[in-house]
């Protein structure tokens, strides 16, 4: 067989793409795999993006994967795909440095369980990527919080690729991975797969089982695939869902992914505020938010304006994180260790969590509970609702995180700010959809629903991007 | 942990601060507006705490 020419074409490939090529013998698995590692060997330095290479026990998979597809034997639409994990998911035997450095040396001797699901569907793991230490628990100032540096966007290196979740998001927008892991406690997912124009997917708390990933906050992290498309992620989270006895969290429920039984749209009632797509956003986004609004309108769904239920959201998280962590980490914290940290500020940020009493935590326990109570009832009225997922474009990789000054005349309305943390705290399911370019740099819009409804998500998703082709532009990455 | 808050708490330590102590500082004062923000939410007795999400 003559050597197959791997151009962009495959590595910004869909799984359902590589797949296709896969099954009709264009290239075999270890051909594909050789050429991924080859490129995120090169490329993923260049991002700060990688944290440990898998070439050998990726190549000896993809071996095996092969005299399967002579076999005729088929796992699922995953087997043969490369794919990154953010490297607070253990892989038996490698380094999981939960990108901080007091972790560095760090070995585990089992599979988290998402990676032990993705190996059992044939998938490639090959490699784990960066994140910012400890996936942000105690509040980090700059994105140089993390033991592999800034994470860079593909699009503009000058910039921060967003985080917890960075490598994920930077490798699978600069075509490093097809696929990639990444986790969410308040926004991990989203946020890079916004900045850096890929479609994430965080999913209803519990669908997907933690076990053998990092804690940070229990009650709050929830584990979701980065991908080139909403589809994509439809295949992963097909493979990653279910229900898991180990993880206290585990919700009982598994997620099959059934397009046919997606509703109408015109059996659809999207929630919106129109501020978030003028006022609320900077201002060079919001020609492209109200495109994407009206993208979203012309697929034929009901639309209603909608407030966000008034809660303080974001002390509510970082209460939650914060005495959840430090329990977590209490060791790290008293033995003087988290002064190891990259990031000075979070380090102190994690001290001050052991401050939090007993009362503080129950309280923003119990409102949780009420914010839960909100949303429920915000979803009689609703069946989704839709926001832009980041108001800004990726911040440059020298500016403080902590920053932004706070607009000099209050909103007019609350809009759907704050949908990231409420989300979270309600445990609700989103999607990040990429809905255009400002200055180079992606912006995108979220979807988020009720709990256990990824596949209208999905089925939304789609239609959005059978609209525009936002998720298929490709950043200027150079070999 | 303590003896860091001990030292910060200490007569004159204002007028010395350092980097390290204002970040501890700031972590301090943004779990104290944290936790008056969430204080002001009406919470009924009877509302238990969100442990585990319930779809």
């Amino acid at each position: 067989m003559a050597k197959f020419n791997f151009t962009d074409d495959i590595f910004f490939g869909t799984i359902s793409e590589i797949s296709t090529a896969l099954r009709t013998k264009e290239f075999s698995t270890v051909e594909l795999t050789h050429a991924f590692c080859d490129r995120l060997e090169k490329l993923g330095p260049r991002y700060n993006a990688l944290a440990l290479s898998l070439r050998d026990t990726a190549l000896k998979k993809a071996k095996e994967v092969d005299r399967e597809f002579k076999l005729d034997r088929v796992r699922s639409p995953l087997q043969g795909i490369p794919y990154g994990a953010k490297d607070l998911l253990a892989v038996k035997g490698k380094a999981t440095t939960w990108g901080a450095k007091p972790y560095a040396a760090q070995v585990f001797d089992e599979d988290a369980q998402v990676i032990e699901l993705l190996d059992k569907a044939g998938a490639i793991l090959i490699g784990k990527l960066s994140m910012v230490e400890l996936a942000g628990g105690g509040g980090y100032r700059f994105p140089s919080a993390s033991l592999t540096g800034p994470c860079l966007n593909p699009w503009d290196r000058t910039r921060w690729s967003g985080g917890s979740s960075s490598g994920p998001g930077s490798a699978t927008a600069a075509g490093l991975v097809t696929f990639s892991i990444g986790s969410e406690t308040s926004g991990s997912i989203l946020s890079p797969s916004a900045y850096c124009g890929i479609t994430g997917l965080r999913p209803t708390y519990g669908l997907v089982s933690r076990r053998g990933a990092m804690a940070l906050s229990w009650t709050l992290d929830k584990i979701g695939p980065m991908c080139r498309s909403a589809e994509d992620c439809a295949l992963v989270l097909s493979v990653i869902a279910g229900v898991d006895y180990e993880d206290p969290g585990s919700a009982g429920k598994s997620f099959h992914y059934a397009p046919q039984y997606a509703r109408k749209p015109d059996e659809i009632t999207i929630g919106y505020a129109p501020i978030d797509f003028d006022e609320s956003a900077e201002p060079s986004t919001r020609a492209g938010f109200q495109e994407a609004l009206k993208v979203v309108k012309s697929l034929g769904m009901n639309t209603k304006e909608v407030e966000i239920p008034d809660f303080p959201y974001g002390p509510l998280v970082s209460t939650i994180i914060g005495a959840e962590a430090a329990s977590i980490f209490e060791d790290l914290i008293r033995s003087g260790k988290v002064d190891e940290l990259a990031d000075h500020r979070q380090a102190q940020g994690l001290k001050t969590g052991l401050d939090i009493s007993a009362t503080d935590y129950l309280r923003a326990m119990r409102v949780c509970a009420l914010v839960q109570q909100a949303f429920k009832d915000l979803f009689l009225n609703v069946d989704f609702l839709l926001a832009p997922t980041k108001l800004t474009i990726a911040s440059k990789i020298t500016d403080a995180l902590d920053g932004g000054a706070a607009p000099a005349t209050p909103p007019k309305s609350r809009g759907l700010s704050g949908l990231i943390p409420a989300g979270n705290l309600a445990g609700l399911p989103a999607i990040s959809l990429p809905c255009g370019f400002t200055a180079g740099l992606p912006i995108a819009i979220s979807v988020v629903g009720r709990p256990f409804y990824e596949n209208h998500l999905i089925a939304i998703g789609k239609a959005f991007q059978s609209h525009t082709d936002w998720h298929r532009r490709r950043p200027p990455v150079t070999q | 942990m303590l003896a860091i808050a001990a030292a910060a708490q200490q007569p004159g330590a204002a007028q010395t601060v350092t980097p390290a102590n204002a970040d501890l500082e700031s972590a301090r004062d943004l779990l104290r507006t944290n936790l008056q923000q969430i204080a002001k939410v009406k919470l009924p007795m009877a509302t238990e705490p969100a442990c585990h999400f319930k779809a």
